[in-house]
């Protein structure tokens, strides 16, 4: 009696009100996501803010923007070394025999998607119009691009001091001669240009849905890819299949197959299918590790996980080689490669009391300094500590993943010998009362800390005095770019991902004229440095290039202008009914038009 | 003074105090997020940017503009309530909450509410039978409550339902239907209810235990009245002001700041992740409208639970 006359009182208002928001909240979500056939269901490690292209210059959105938009070229799904294909081109572009003229032709038949931006709200055909427009507004103020430097001071018009204005204003070197073909001027040549259009930054957008949605185009994407999205939140993007996207069937040998190096993929049977070959993509946006992992080890959770280093033992049978566990290899489909890109330790040359000096005696001793720390840098513990020793340490900044890697290139720079580093002090003069401080930057975060306090024991086994290091921690990554974009730290751990397979795009971290607050974050100046990658620069791939690219590669590990580097090794694991080869590097978000799922899934 | 002056005295009073408040806590967070937040223009910018470009982006931003200027423009638009656009995606901020709120009340209310029925129901056995079986298992709950944090809770809770029994998803939020909003909301609750209940129980089990001694109650049991009609009529009356207060306080934080560890471990697209999102990037759109939503929904409130206690209460009500 009491508990009855207790419980419906208090019960009731509360199983109302339940009801009532279960029945007000269930209008909301995907009312078709039973419909569709086919859905792949993707995972990554972080959540883009906006899908506008301009703005897409990171690997989450580039992720989305790279299959709601159309690209001029892409790379093949499955060639590695990356090639080049076109994909809204019709061909790769005439260029002049002096590399600075680009003529392009667009193909036949692609159409943005239909949306309300225009005219009826059935979308058109793409023109050579939308390809102008679409780097034209980089150099806009209110696209607030985070691309435009890719092709400032490079084409025809657009140099440093130039502003777009209007969409309607011209630009020298940018024009749609017709319908369906694309003229560029560069400045000079530029080898790297074509696959600069293969970026996210380049996707074509129309410019009715630009102005349409305005500052809201980043979460109302209109373009001519394979997919178009259905939903975009904090936490999952849906894509749908373009039912207007006809690209005609899938060329696996045209996409590199190798039955050799694909054999177990069971790639085969999408020869030949139009794609994209699923209905639905849904894209989860999944930060934490152990959610990611939960997520795919439950049914109807994620297809496919890039296996965080923390949780590698669960996975790996052996690090060297690198192998699966028979059971997660019988259960699932594995693949694993190195990152196209790296992570390192750079100091703030602008610094004199560490870096450049105009006085001579004061610049070789602040060299000495620096090797000194480099020397005391234990690159293996490392590894083992925060990259379960599953990253790879090379010299400098040029990664194993790019052709122009030196392997024979001696290792001595990333090789841990704290007693060269205290005799390189002594012989410098250096001394516990001389040393000049430093500020250390971090992220705030628990292993950026350790990482700290690993260094900073190194570096007292050198003979620096504890307390000599002052780390100064930062909430998020936008203030920490902050600090180093203003001069403020003088050592600093940053990464770098490669948007093209070249080294040119590395070796500019220590190109002059891109000084802080450019991509020069360590404030490298060295004008012989500056004058052979300029030259560099201009020159197509071939061995002189190659040769270049490793001198000033050399010339940073001789300056000890950086401590590095280590390229991290990603980890994949997806359900046998998936049929892809994942890689997010420099493909990006390319390979989920190819993505296919078995009929018969459940 | 008559019913209706009363009421408005009540009502102005509350208007005052509204005012005041959303002042104040407008202003201290726009100075923290000003002097101490992140700069949000390195996040607007490009891997290779040009002085000229940073400083375009400061003064599209606004950020070379003084602290007074920004700030009063800051409340001119909060009173046309134009709470302008997220700086990252470009989203209207009134829309993101519009899409944000709803999902975070369907998540997180099954679990208040049913939490804080079931605190309700167990502390009044244990205040009622103190050193019963039901007190005693009371103590050990809300012992062991209090000292596991959600986030453990919250991985057991998933470990086992989602990858083990399989019942339920692991994340996500694909709600069309309520037997998808069942499914999806079912271990998020129960992570909620054992999280709560232990701190609930505690103080629900406090209050009643005062109440249990109060003359009225005392009273109505000498007089031979049954357990239920004391419980109810007498026990639950006169503790309701505390209980009200707690329960009434909560509700904002619910609608404003939802639960940043379960939307982001179920990865649920609710006002919390939004909240967190925008506190890493420093996008002050969205954080100060989320403050300053927060302080008009603390501010109603208070003044409900002010209404409600002085209907349950005649010595408020006369005061």
């Amino acid at each position: 009696m009491f508990f009855k006359g207790l419980w419906i009182p208090i019960a009731r208002p509360a199983v109302l009100a339940l009801v009532s928001i279960a029945v007000i909240g269930c209008g909301r979500g995907e009312t078709d996501a039973e419909t569709a056939q086919k859905v792949y269901r993707h995972a990554i490690d972080g959540a883009p803010a906006s899908l506008d292209p301009a703005h897409a210059d990171n690997v989450y959105a580039a992720t989305l923007v790279k299959n709601l938009f159309d690209t001029l070229y892409r790379y093949k799904y499955l060639s590695r070394p990356y090639e080049l294909v076109p994909n809204l081109a019709e061909d790769f572009p005439e260029v002049s025999e002096d590399g600075r003229v680009y003529r392009i032709r667009l193909r036949e038949g692609a159409r943005f998607a239909d949306d309300p931006a225009f005219p009826g709200g059935l979308g058109r055909a793409v023109t050579a119009a939308d390809v102008v427009y679409s780097l034209k507004r980089h150099f806009m103020s209110e696209t607030r691009s985070r691309g435009g430097w890719l092709w400032r001071d490079r084409i025809v018009g657009l140099e440093s001091d130039a502003t777009i204005r209007s969409a309607d204003q011209s630009v020298a070197g940018l024009a749609a001669i017709d319908e369906r073909t694309v003229r560029i001027e560069l400045t000079e040549p530029y080898p790297q240009f074509t696959h600069t259009l293969a970026m996210a930054l380049s996707a074509v957008v129309p410019r009715e849905a630009v102005e349409y949605y305005g500052r809201e185009f980043g979460v109302h994407p209109v373009g001519s890819g394979p997919f178009v999205l259905n939903r975009f939140d904090e936490a999952m993007a849906v894509l749908e299949a373009n039912p207007g996207f006809d690209r005609g069937p899938v060329d696996l040998a045209a996409e590199g197959f190798d039955p050799q190096r694909h054999a177990g993929y069971d790639l085969e049977p999408i020869d030949g299918k139009p794609y994209p070959l699923v209905d639905r993509i849904e894209v989860h946006f999944i930060s934490e590790p152990s959610a990611r992992w939960t997520s795919f080890a439950s049914d109807g959770g994620v297809d496919v996980v890039m296996v965080p280093p923390e949780l590698a033992e669960r996975v790996l049978e052996s690090r060297s080689p690198l192998r699966f566990k028979p059971a997660i290899r019988e259960r699932y489909r594995t693949l694993h490669g190195l990152e196209a890109g790296f992570v390192y330790h750079g100091f703030n040359m602008a610094n004199p009391e560490i870096g450049h000096s105009a006085d001579p005696v004061r610049d070789r001793k602040n060299r000495a300094l620096r090797c000194a720390m480099r020397d005391a840098f234990d690159w293996s513990a490392r590894n083992e500590a925060f990259y379960h020793g599953l990253g790879r340490v090379f010299p400098g900044a040029i990664p194993p993943v790019l052709a122009a890697y030196d392997p024979p290139f001696d290792d001595d720079s990333v090789t841990h010998r704290p007693r060269q580093a205290r005799q390189r002090l002594q012989s410098a003069g250096w001394t516990a009362d001389t040393l000049p401080p430093m500020i250390y930057g971090l992220e705030a975060s628990i292993q950026q800390r350790q990482m700290f306090e690993q260094f900073r024991a190194w570096m007292q086994e050198a003979g620096f005095p504890p307390g000599h290091f002052q780390p100064r921690s930062f909430a998020g990554f936008g203030e920490y770019s902050r600090a180093i974009g203003q001069r403020e730290l003088d050592f600093f751990l940053l990464g770098w991902t490669l948007s093209y397979p070249d080294a040119q795009y590395s070796l500019q971290l220590f190109y002059g004229p891109n000084a802080a607050p450019g991509a020069n974050s360590v404030n490298y100046d060295n004008p012989e440095f500056d004058r052979l990658f300029e030259r560099a620069s201009t020159l197509p791939a071939g061995p002189e290039r190659t040769a270049l690219y490793r001198r000033l590669n050399r010339m940073i590990i001789e300056d000890c202008v950086i401590i590095g580097s280590l390229s991290r090794t990603r980890l994949y694991l997806w359900r046998p009914d998936v049929r892809m080869f994942p890689d997010r590097e420099m493909v990006g978000g390319y390979f989920l038009r190819f993505v296919d799922v078995v009929e018969d899934r459940p | 003074m008559s019913a209706g002056g009363s009421r408005g005295g009540f009502l102005l009073d509350r208007l005052v105090t509204a005012t005041a408040l959303l002042l104040g806590v407008t202003l201290i967070s726009f100075t923290l997020t000003v002097h101490f937040g992140p700069d949000p223009t390195w996040e607007q910018l490009g891997r290779n940017p040009t002085p000229e470009q940073i400083e375009q982006v400061r003064q599209a931003l606004g950020q070379d503009r003084g602290f007074l200027p920004r700030y009063a423009d800051f409340l001119l638009r909060l009173a046309r309530l134009d709470l302008g656009h997220a700086l990252a995606s470009g989203e209207p901020v009134v829309d993101l909450l519009a899409r944000a709120i709803p999902v975070s009340l369907l998540l997180l209310a099954p679990g208040f509410l049913i939490g804080i029925v079931l605190a309700l129901a167990l502390a009044m056995v244990a205040a009622w039978r103190p050193r019963g079986f039901v007190d005693r298992l009371c103590t050990i709950v809300s012992a062991t409550g209090m000292s596991l944090s959600l986030v453990i809770i919250v991985i057991a809770l998933q470990a086992v339902f989602a990858v083990w029994l399989d019942w339920f998803p692991a994340r996500g939020w694909r709600v069309h239907d309520l037997a998808s909003y069942l499914r999806h909301v079912t271990v998020p609750s129960l992570g909620l209810i054992v999280a709560g209940l232990g701190y609930n129980l505690r103080f629900f089990r406090s209050v009643f235990r005062n109440v249990l001694h109060d003359p009225p109650v005392r009273t109505a049991r000498a007089y031979g009245f049954g357990d239920g009609r004391i419980a109810i009529r007498y026990v639950l009356r006169a503790a309701a002001p505390p209980i009200l207060t707690r329960i009434l306080v909560a509700v904002p934080l619910i609608v404003i700041s939802g639960s940043l560890i379960i939307e982001k471990h179920f990865g649920i697209p609710g006002i919390g992740m939004v909240t967190w999102n925008a506190m890493m990037s420093g996008d002050q759109p969205v954080m100060m409208a989320v403050v300053s939503l927060s302080s008009v929904l603390f501010v109603l409130a208070l003044s409900v639970t002010d209404l409600l206690t002085g209907l349950l209460d005649p010595k408020v009500r006369g005061a």
